[in-house]
């Protein structure tokens, strides 16, 4: 392969920029609820798998293109991501970091097992689309194309609603001091519903995405949590415009390395610029820092 | 006087138990000694992780890291030619020597970002087991030949003395000034230094002593399962055991990773061991129930009692 052919260069950007787009919906979620409750998710790989198998078994049985069953999938996960907070991480909130991790980490076991026994080890995939969209010498596969579209769509759709919607400032208020925005009348444990409702519909979101492009099993959920947890700390964790372009650049990162290496290296990548990060800069590139 | 009796039924507890293992091998078939080996390593494991979470309230998710670097360090010098013994001696050594680098840059992190680092830092043992192809034999994993191999009455003790020491540790280091510091640390942190604790040299060393033992359980673990590959020793799902025997048992106590550890394993063994799926799933139900219902364990359910039969022994007031 000509490595430095411009041509390679950009479709490896475009490519990782697809790529990173998808994670990006996935890390979003993540530290938005990082950021309005101080909960780290470890379940919410898993919610991104409830996705996927959604898509996976609306696709099977009724023929339905992943695209469409987005409408379906998204709000049924925003609801059970609402009542999941209601009963149970709500009881986390406020208490020491443990207690919400394993909380958490019970959600994560108890979906992957119910996946496994629902849907064995086996890898599953979606092929509803396929074929490539030619631009010149580049290629792009169509349905990452649309995958990352879709999600580059959504994380900013979420992003106006927290910055501009008077429902997204009161979730912003919450992430910054719930006891003044309590004062000021705003329902935080509502809220708080809502913010961990969007989360998992957005990990949801990118669980159908996901499912367009690459083969998933119940245990899948490993690898994407990590990449996340990469993606949030390189951005800054409670930074919801920082998991974005954290997501973006380790799309971009993976892409290089597995274009010049091996894709076993590029999977390394995440925990190497994870390692980096925390080293040299511990909030974060774009990070306010964490206060205990 | 509460104090010294405690006391007293701990040290017949523990020798009772000593006494039950140590002559198990007599009257006990090999399925039973292998399933008290796995729980002594269960024990040791469980011990390690509450020494450095339990204690300090810097909560490891990547444990098994050490365990790993200790399974691949046991088998590749037995390999060698080692034997046995200091094939796994040197094993813990290695592991204690990785986790004093590690230690000084993973515990400058706090809360939500040491726990993602060590959950990390398994991860990048794995890649580094499965990439280095020369050293590890990558994906196809290491098999120990029979004749290499100690026996199994030779595991189990090797496993027993793990067990047993680390419970020791954690029980030497509680009442210990060492112990205390860990604890103030996990209060408040800013407060314990404030007061002149040595933070760092504190939580250094108790990360490094919580490394030795899995690196030596690893390094044992080898040899009684004579093959290991990358995924089965950087398990993400043994530090989930670990983190839940700990925690249903009764974190930052000694007895704690002892009884939490006995009921999950055998529960595991009698009652899930034929629904792997449904076990796990039910490891989470348990998990769940302890952190909501149970936070100070089941350890926490004997302390209730004690205390509502006799007046609160450090203020001496009526209950």
């Amino acid at each position: 392969m000509e490595l430095l052919d411009p041509a390679i260069l950009l479709q490896l950007l475009i490519s990782g920029l697809l790529a990173g787009a998808l994670y990006a919906l996935l890390a979003c979620g993540l530290n938005l609820v990082f950021g309005v409750m101080r909960v780290i998710n470890l379940a919410h790989a898993e919610l991104m798998l409830v996705g996927a198998f959604s898509a996976y078994l609306l696709y099977r049985f009724f023929g339905l293109h992943p695209v469409f069953s987005l409408v379906i999938v998204v709000p049924a996960v925003f609801f059970f991501g609402y009542y999941l907070q209601r009963v149970l991480i709500e009881r986390v909130v406020g208490q020491p970091l443990l207690s919400s991790l394993l909380a958490t980490y019970g959600v994560s076991i108890i979906l992957v097992n119910i996946g496994l026994l629902l849907f064995s080890a086996d890898y599953k995939s979606v092929p509803a689309m396929q074929g490539s969209i030619l631009f010149g010498e580049i290629a792009i596969s169509k349905p990452r194309a649309v995958a990352g579209l879709i999600s580059v769509a959504l994380t900013l759709a979420i992003y106006f609603f927290l910055e501009r919607a008077h429902l997204g400032k009161a979730v912003r208020a919450v992430a910054e001091q719930p006891q003044v925005a309590a004062i000021c009348g705003i329902d935080v444990r509502r809220i708080r519903m809502l913010t961990f409702g969007m989360a998992a519909a957005m990990a949801a979101a990118a669980g159908v995405m996901l499912a367009m492009i690459y083969s998933f099993s119940p245990i899948s959920g490993a690898d994407f949590i990590q990449k996340s947890f990469a993606i949030i700390i390189i951005g800054g964790m409670g930074n919801f415009a920082g998991a974005l372009y954290g997501g973006l650049l380790l799309g971009v990162v993976e892409s290089y390395v597995a274009g010049f290496s091996s894709s076993q290296w590029a999977e390394a990548v995440a925990y190497l610029l994870l390692v980096a990060v925390l080293l040299i800069r511990p909030t974060g590139l774009k990070g306010t820092a964490y206060v205990k | 006087m509460l104090n010294n009796n405690r006391r007293r039924v701990s040290l017949g507890l523990g020798f009772g138990l000593m006494l039950i293992a140590m002559t198990a091998p007599l009257y006990m078939n090999a399925y039973y000694q292998s399933f008290l080996l796995q729980l002594f390593m269960m024990v040791a494991l469980a011990q390690a992780w509450n020494l450095i979470s339990g204690m300090t309230g810097y909560v490891s998710f990547g444990h098994t890291a050490f365990f790993g670097v200790g399974a691949y360090a046991g088998a590749l010098l037995l390999l060698a030619g080692f034997p046995w013994w200091l094939a796994v001696f040197k094993g813990a050594g290695i592991a204690l020597l990785l986790a004093v680098p590690l230690g000084f840059l993973t515990l400058r992190l706090r809360g939500p970002y040491f726990a993602i680092a060590m959950l990390g830092l398994n991860e990048v043992g794995r890649i580094i087991a499965t990439l280095w192809v020369d050293l590890t034999r990558g994906g196809d994993g290491i098999s120990l030949a029979p004749k290499l191999l100690p026996s199994l009455h030779s595991n189990y003790f090797s496993m027993l003395f793990l067990a047993l020491s680390a419970t020791l540790l954690v029980a030497f280091i509680h009442r210990r000034r060492f112990g205390l510091e860990l604890r103030a640390i996990r209060e408040d942190e800013e407060a314990a230094e404030m007061v002149g604790v040595n933070t760092t040299v504190n939580k250094v060393m108790a990360f490094m002593l919580s490394a030795l033992i899995p690196g030596a359980a690893g390094a044992v673990y080898a040899m009684y399962t004579s093959y290991i590959d990358p995924s089965s020793v950087f398990a993400p799902a043994l530090n989930i055991q670990m983190i839940v025997m700990v925690l249903f048992g009764g974190t930052g106590t000694v007895w704690g990773p002892i009884l939490g550890a006995g009921i999950v394993m055998f529960l595991r063994e009698m009652l899930w061991a034929q629904f792997p799926a449904a076990h796990l799933a039910a490891l989470g139900v348990l998990l769940l129930i302890v952190v909501l219902y149970l936070p100070g364990g089941i350890i926490s359910l004997f302390r209730a009692r004690q205390q509502r039969a006799r007046p609160d022994a450090r203020t001496g007031a009526a209950p």
